[in-house]
């Protein structure tokens, strides 16, 4: 330690402030630069700022990005979101930490090379499992494979990984075409970035006039990398799952090279090349559609894109662009014609409601806001999206970064805030990056800060990353967390309108409801008010994922029937399987079953039923899922997340865990489920913050709906073959003898015996399904 | 000044105040663990829940502003269910013992600890004091008890068990020879009779414990010595004869009338004994078939018929413990007998229902692992255990105070001002309900004066909060997030640097013993009261 460069800190701290709240801020430099927070660090920062030793430690451990000990030269992140868990993401997690031979509670292996991390959500849901390794992502990874990904993670990782471009594309000649590259993190991670980066350089080598532009989310996630080609005549084309191999011969196809040597050079070296390689005709994924494609259509059909709105067309940091589709309009129309109430009543007229999880009326809230006598006030934006399986606020931040910024605007006009901030996790830096973009394009436009789109109003903006905890997303953690302290709850009221950021009177909205808010300005309260259904209006935004065929980002009406988005849109269960169930809500809503599915997507239908809207995550299961598995899940998800405070949350949502534990390893007792049951809704009642309100939810609603299922755990049976604890592997005599299971076997429980049957010793046996997963025959069953 | 209603009491409470203050004035006596008069609410332990009328929700009262026409509802059944659970939440990660396991090895639940603390501080009068509370024959059973309480010591799993039993001879053997034995302060006269049928052990100890209680105790013995079958099944050699008689002209310095030579046998003494008494006691030995229905009393097969609890045979009045219910019983398991029968019989004679002592709250451990032993005898002496230098003679004065020295300290610091026992004990809060893996045990001696054990702390925060305000420069702070948070000192620092000047605020704040003073009042290693 004695080589640290404290130099670094003091330079950290004079660029950051000596004030408390600078803390987080700190505590992430210093991350970036050690990669961990040593100790002598820490004491530096205390030594130089009016930060205490007691505030710096409470927050450094109170945030999951923050490191106290040194890692390993490269760090993996398994993802335990939702859709990563029914797909396997423990059995993922296992076999890492057998192949890096981790003593149990190591998360280092010896050498230091390598270090694990379990992680909430890479938003990657439709490419589960994944793992991550040093911000390369790894989708669909088997247990049986870890070796191979991380032997093909060293090869490449001399050479650097292509990150994301972060420029503007080609420009763009409009009457010569377009060529659209979806580019949200996701579809990055999906190689999309490669997918661009060939495009471009074809149209170089090409010598195309096309330009190539990076564009938002189209939420066809099952599809990435996505192409989409607007032809000079003004048609388009979708190609999806391309490669960047396909992607220049997609573009060189539909675009004319510039002169005739270039054009016929390339058809003959294109006959060659087939000819050589014996190639047939171009794979079929990579066939262009229509936008009026049954399939498209069945998945687009239903939606209604007003968050979204221009989704997948524009460049989400293009400002001309987003001007030309009345870009700032609302806001124009707000500061020139619109007084703040007129702005409130508007709100209020929509019936727009909290897009967060609660659906508090947002007109409402600005309201109150409005009217606190206290000044000055804040607009904050809620960009701490936590769900396990919910990437929404992602998508919109790193899509439409300008109607955030926008929504938020006029928000501030409305209430009379000239702050406004947006927390965004840290787990998102392409939507940090992109709203910072945005923000500093606007700038120096004009269009924000001392005078508001040239007007007399002055509004600054910021961006505070947020450090890796859950509870974050709760209001009152959220403005804690602004402050620079740890991310506790704290009793409502007095709400944050009130007293919020410090003290003072804060309007605190997610990122869909402010994305909604410029279109309701320009349409008007009464065609939002047109849309939806009963008491919840206008549109929600939703992460479908898990057992559907066509995952993505969908928006979709309110009132819409699970159904719909499950069959329609998702195009059903997959692989011959029923639906079972639908999670709505993640970790603080429910499973709402099968039976249900024509439960109306609103408020107070899903509350009724035992779910929630919740932030919009949708995990679709099947009859391969274990519902008190996926009860154990979320809660297991929430009581790591709890940040300690309450009793009934700190250690009622722990011993909730441990009766579904005990539940899960076939240890259950008899009077476990009204034990469970009992406590659930004790927890529910007396914990302070939504956290612990909602987190006996899963619980409940399985308790509810899946109840024979838990008593047949209680039998010492898993109905679905889940619990590890509950089942056995066996082999049929339809094994050939392949020993195919005893080579992959890692704990050697099946000895090899070729040319004959095989067979499990079950106290070997660590249930890592890669026999059953590796056999050619079909011949190991789970029973 | 806003006026709420809290129940059905209307109260009005000054400006600022919370339904926490307006629940008290209304004379409702809401727990509450995390909360302080003068730090702001921490609203973590939730045992001062309310339900709100309005809304219906249950909501901590220590951080809800009282308003105007709020309607509060603090006594019903399920606003105590709520705070039941929330106190049975906090038992359930409770790394600690209220009481000893010493205390309850002794049959006659004798405070243990307290008394080698007394030995160890030199405070033989306290101390004799102590074992008197609970066991009438302490020279006696110093020589013949078994010593259950030393299988139960937990410095056995570290070493060899405190010498318990020899210490308690070394407090009586001590009193008896001081020249001024020691007799509990007596309680005022109540004016009612009590006969006790045997001079026994159990009969002894019934007789001591009713007469310490004011009651006016007549002593019937068949033999024409009291002592009953001490004399008999010990020799000279275990008992020397001399101390039997010391003892038990000790004890009737309480104030009981003897009848030696007195046989109470037959039906027409019993019945003149009843009409003469307001209760008798028969701690008469083993009873026959037969003379159970001379006394009118049923037969168990072992001995007379006493109920589940209290020793209440079917006679109204009459009550039966030691031999003449067990049939035979360790000396000790008599004793205890006698003294619980006279509370039975003391509560008879209020006129309640006889049940015997109430078994205290307590909290358990459980078994330690040897790693959780060595951090638990880190405060106590290393000295191995040895006996006396002259076994007849016993220990001398040193030896026995570095003896009751290696006692670990298992029970609780704070056993009298736990806010956590006090309100399990009076919501009747069971720490089994959600019973689960414990955390591991662990203290923290490095403060001169304070004792940390993570394992009792609730994490209410209040500690943090007056070091804060105090002004520490390093103070203590939550470590880590959920279930597995724990209050620390800052970046590496320990308690002893954390806890400069807010050391006596913190421990006295701390609502369980995770604060405590290294030495209790009674027995601070120099004697002195704190």
């Amino acid at each position: 330690m004695a080589d640290l460069d404290l130099g670094y800190v003091d330079q950290v701290v004079e660029r950051l402030g000596r004030k408390p709240e600078a803390v987080i801020g700190i505590l992430q430099a210093l991350q970036r630069r050690y990669r961990y927070l040593p100790r002598a660090a820490l004491d530096r920062v205390c030594e130089q700022t009016e930060i205490k030793p007691a505030d710096i430690t409470g927050v450094a451990t109170f945030y999951n990005q923050f490191r106290l000990k040194p890692v390993g030269e490269h760090i993996i992140a398994v993802c335990h979101g939702t859709a990563c868990h029914v797909k396997g993401s423990g059995l993922v997690q296992s076999a890492f930490e057998r192949e890096l031979k981790l003593a149990p509670g190591e998360d280092t292996d010896s050498f230091g090379r390598f270090t694990i991390e379990k992680v909430a959500c890479l938003g990657c849901c439709t490419l589960a499992p994944v793992v991550q390794i040093d911000g390369r992502t790894f989708g669909r990874v088997a247990p049986s494979h870890v070796g191979d990904v991380l032997a093909d993670f060293l090869s490449h990782c001399g050479n650097g990984k292509s990150p994301a471009p972060a420029g503007g594309g080609v420009a763009a000649a409009a009457h010569e075409g377009e060529v659209r590259v979806g580019l949200g993190s996701c579809c990055v991670a999906q190689g999309s970035g490669k997918v661009h980066e060939a495009i471009e350089q074809a149209l170089r080598q090409g010598a195309v006039a096309a330009g190539v532009k990076r564009v938002g989310c189209v939420g066809m996630c099952h599809q990435t990398p996505l192409v989409e080609l607007v032809m000079p005549d003004g048609g388009n084309k979708l190609f999806t799952k391309v490669s960047p191999e396909d992607a220049g011969e997609i573009v060189l196809d539909h675009f004319r090279p510039r002169g005739w040597w270039r054009r016929t050079s390339r058809a003959v070296a294109r006959w060659l090349d087939r000819w050589a390689n014996g190639a047939g005709p171009p794979d079929s994924r990579c066939a262009g559609v229509d936008r009026r494609d049954p399939v498209i259509c069945a998945f687009l059909g239903p939606q209604l894109h007003l968050a979204t709105e221009h989704g997948g067309r524009i460049d989400p940091l293009d400002l001309d662009e987003y001007l030309r589709n009345d870009g700032f309009a609302a806001l124009r129309k707000c500061i020139d014609q619109w007084s703040p109430p007129r702005i409130v009543d508007e709100v209020k007229q929509s019936g727009l409601r909290g897009r967060g999880g609660a659906g508090f009326p947002t007109g409402l809230k600005w309201d109150r806001v409005r009217q606190a006598a206290a000044e000055p006030k804040y607009v904050v934006c809620n960009g701490d999206e936590g769900d396990p399986g919910a990437f929404m606020d992602r998508m919109l931040l790193e899509s439409f970064p300008y109607r955030i910024i926008e929504g938020m605007a006029i928000a501030a006009l409305a209430v009379g805030a000239h702050e406004a901030i947006l927390y965004i996790r840290a787990e998102y830096p392409l939507a940090v990056e992109r709203i910072n973009a945005a923000l500093a394009r606007c700038a120096e436009r004009g269009l924000l800060g001392e005078g508001l789109l040239g007007s007399r109003y002055s509004l600054r903006f910021r961006v505070q990353e947020g450090a890796g905890a859950f509870v974050c997303g709760e209001e009152t953690a959220l403005l804690a967390s602004i402050e620079g302290r740890r991310g506790m709850p704290r009793l409502r009221p007095p709400f944050p309108a009130e007293c919020g950021l410090w003290g003072k009177p804060t309007l605190v909205n997610n990122v869909e409801t402010y994305a909604l808010v410029p279109w309701i300005v320009r349409n008007g309260a009464a065609a939002f008010a047109s849309i939806g259904a009963g008491a919840s209006k206008g549109t929600k935004v939703f992460a479908l994922a898990g057992k559907v065929r066509r995952g993505g980002l969908i928006e979709v009406p309110m009132g819409i029937s699970l159904r719909q988005i499950v069959e329609e849109i998702g195009g059903g269960v997959p692989g011959g399987r029923s639906l079972k169930a639908v999670q709505v809500g993640g970790p603080s809503g429910g499973c709402v079953p099968a039976a249900l599915a024509d439960t109306p997507v609103d408020f107070e239908s899903l509350t009724r039923v035992g779910a929630i809207m919740g932030s919009g995550g949708l995990v679709v299961l099947d009859d391969a899922d274990c519902m008190v598995d996926i009860a154990r899940y979320f809660l297991h998800f929430t009581q790591d997340q709890s940040c300690g405070k309450c009793t009934f949350c700190r250690v009622g949502t722990r011993r909730m865990l441990d009766i579904l534990n005990r539940i899960c390893e076939g240890r259950g007792r008899s009077d476990d489920l009204d034990q469970l049951e009992l406590l659930a809704v004790e927890v529910q009642r007396g914990s302070i913050c939504g956290l612990g309100r909602t987190a006996p939810n899963p619980v409940l609603s399985t308790l509810r709906y899946f109840r024979d299922e838990y008593e047949a755990h209680l039998a010492g049976r898993c109905p679905a073959g889940r619990c590890k604890a509950l089942i056995h592997y066996r082999i049929t005599d339809q094994c050939i003898g392949c020993t195919l299971c005893a080579q992959q076997c890692p704990t050697q429980a099946i000895p090899m015996t070729p040319y004959a049957r095989h067979a499990v010793i079950d106290d070997r046996c660590t249930r890592c399904d890669t026999c059953r997963q590796v056999c050619p025959e079909h011949a190991v069953v789970v029973e | 000044m806003p006026r709420l209603t809290i129940d059905q009491t209307t109260v009005t409470v000054p400006e600022g105040a919370t339904v926490l203050d307006a629940a008290r004035a209304a004379g409702c006596d809401v727990p509450a663990l995390c909360y302080r008069q003068g730090c702001r609410p921490l609203t973590s332990c939730l045992v001062c829940l309310v339900r709100d009328c309005a809304t219906g929700r249950i909501v901590p009262s220590c951080g809800t502003p009282a308003v105007e026409g709020g309607r509060y509802e603090s006594e019903t059944a399920e606003v105590r269910a709520m705070r039941r659970s929330a106190l049975e939440l906090l038992l359930s990660e409770h790394v600690g013992d209220c009481l000893a396991p010493c205390f309850f090895g002794c049959p006659a639940r004798m405070d243990i600890p307290l008394m080698l603390r007394q030995i160890a501080a030199g405070q033989l009068r306290a101390a004799i004091a102590t074992v008197k509370r609970d066991i009438a024959l302490p020279a006696v059973l110093g020589r013949v008890c078994p010593a259950p309480c030393e299988r139960a010591c937990r410095r056995g799993g570290v070493d060899a068990a405190v010498a318990i039993c020899r210490l308690k001879r070394f407090v009586a053997d001590a009193d008896l020879e001081s020249g001024a034995v020691y007799v509990p302060q007596p309680a005022a006269v109540t004016g009612r009779r009590v006969a006790v049928i045997g001079g026994g052990p159990t009969g002894l100890a019934a007789a001591y414990y009713l007469a310490a209680k004011g009651h006016s105790v007549s002593l019937y013995e068949r033999e024409d010595r009291l002592g009953g079958r001490l004399w008999r099944e010990t020799s000279e050699g275990e008992l020397p004869r001399d101390v039997l008689e010391k003892e038990i002209a000790a004890l009737l310095a309480v104030g009981i009338e003897v009848f030696c030579g007195q046989a109470i046998d037959s039906p027409d003494q019993c019945e003149s004994l009843l009409t003469r008494c307001d209760a008798v006691v028969l701690c008469c030995g083993a009873v026959s078939a037969d003379a159970a229905a001379r006394w009118g009393i049923g037969h168990s097969g072992r001995g007379l018929e006493v109920a589940p609890k209290g020793f209440a045979t079917s006679r109204q009045g009459v009550f039966a413990a030691g031999c003449a219910v067990r049939g035979k019983a360790m000396v000790v398991r008599s004793a205890a007998d006698g003294k619980e029968a006279a509370e039975s019989v003391d509560q008879f004679l209020r006129g309640e229902t006889p049940v015997g002592p109430s078994e205290p709250f307590n909290s358990r451990i459980g078994k330690m692992a040897a790693e959780e032993l060595v951090q638990l005898a880190a405060g106590s002496a290393r000295l191995p255990r040895f006996e006396p230098s002259d076994p007849m003679i016993g220990y001398a004065a040193s030896e026995a105070a570095a003896q009751a020295a290696r006692c670990l300290h298992c029970d609780c610091r704070k056993q009298g001002d736990c806010r956590l026992r006090e309100y399990a004990a009076k919501y009747g809060a069971s720490p089994r309900r959600f019973a689960a893996d414990r955390k591991p045990f662990s203290q923290d001696l490095r403060h001169a004066e304070v004792v940390y054990e993570p394992g009792k702390c609730i994490q209410c925060g209040l500690c943090i909060e007056l070091a804060r305000a105090a002004d520490e420069p390093f103070g203590l702070t939550f470590v880590g997030r959920g279930f597995d948070v724990r209050v620390s000192a800052p970046l590496g620092r320990q308690i002893n640097e954390a806890l400069q000047r807010a050391a006596a605020a913190c421990v006295e704040a701390c609502p369980t013993a995770a604060l405590a003073w290294k030495h209790d009042g009674s027995a601070r290693p120099d004697g002195s009261a704190r």
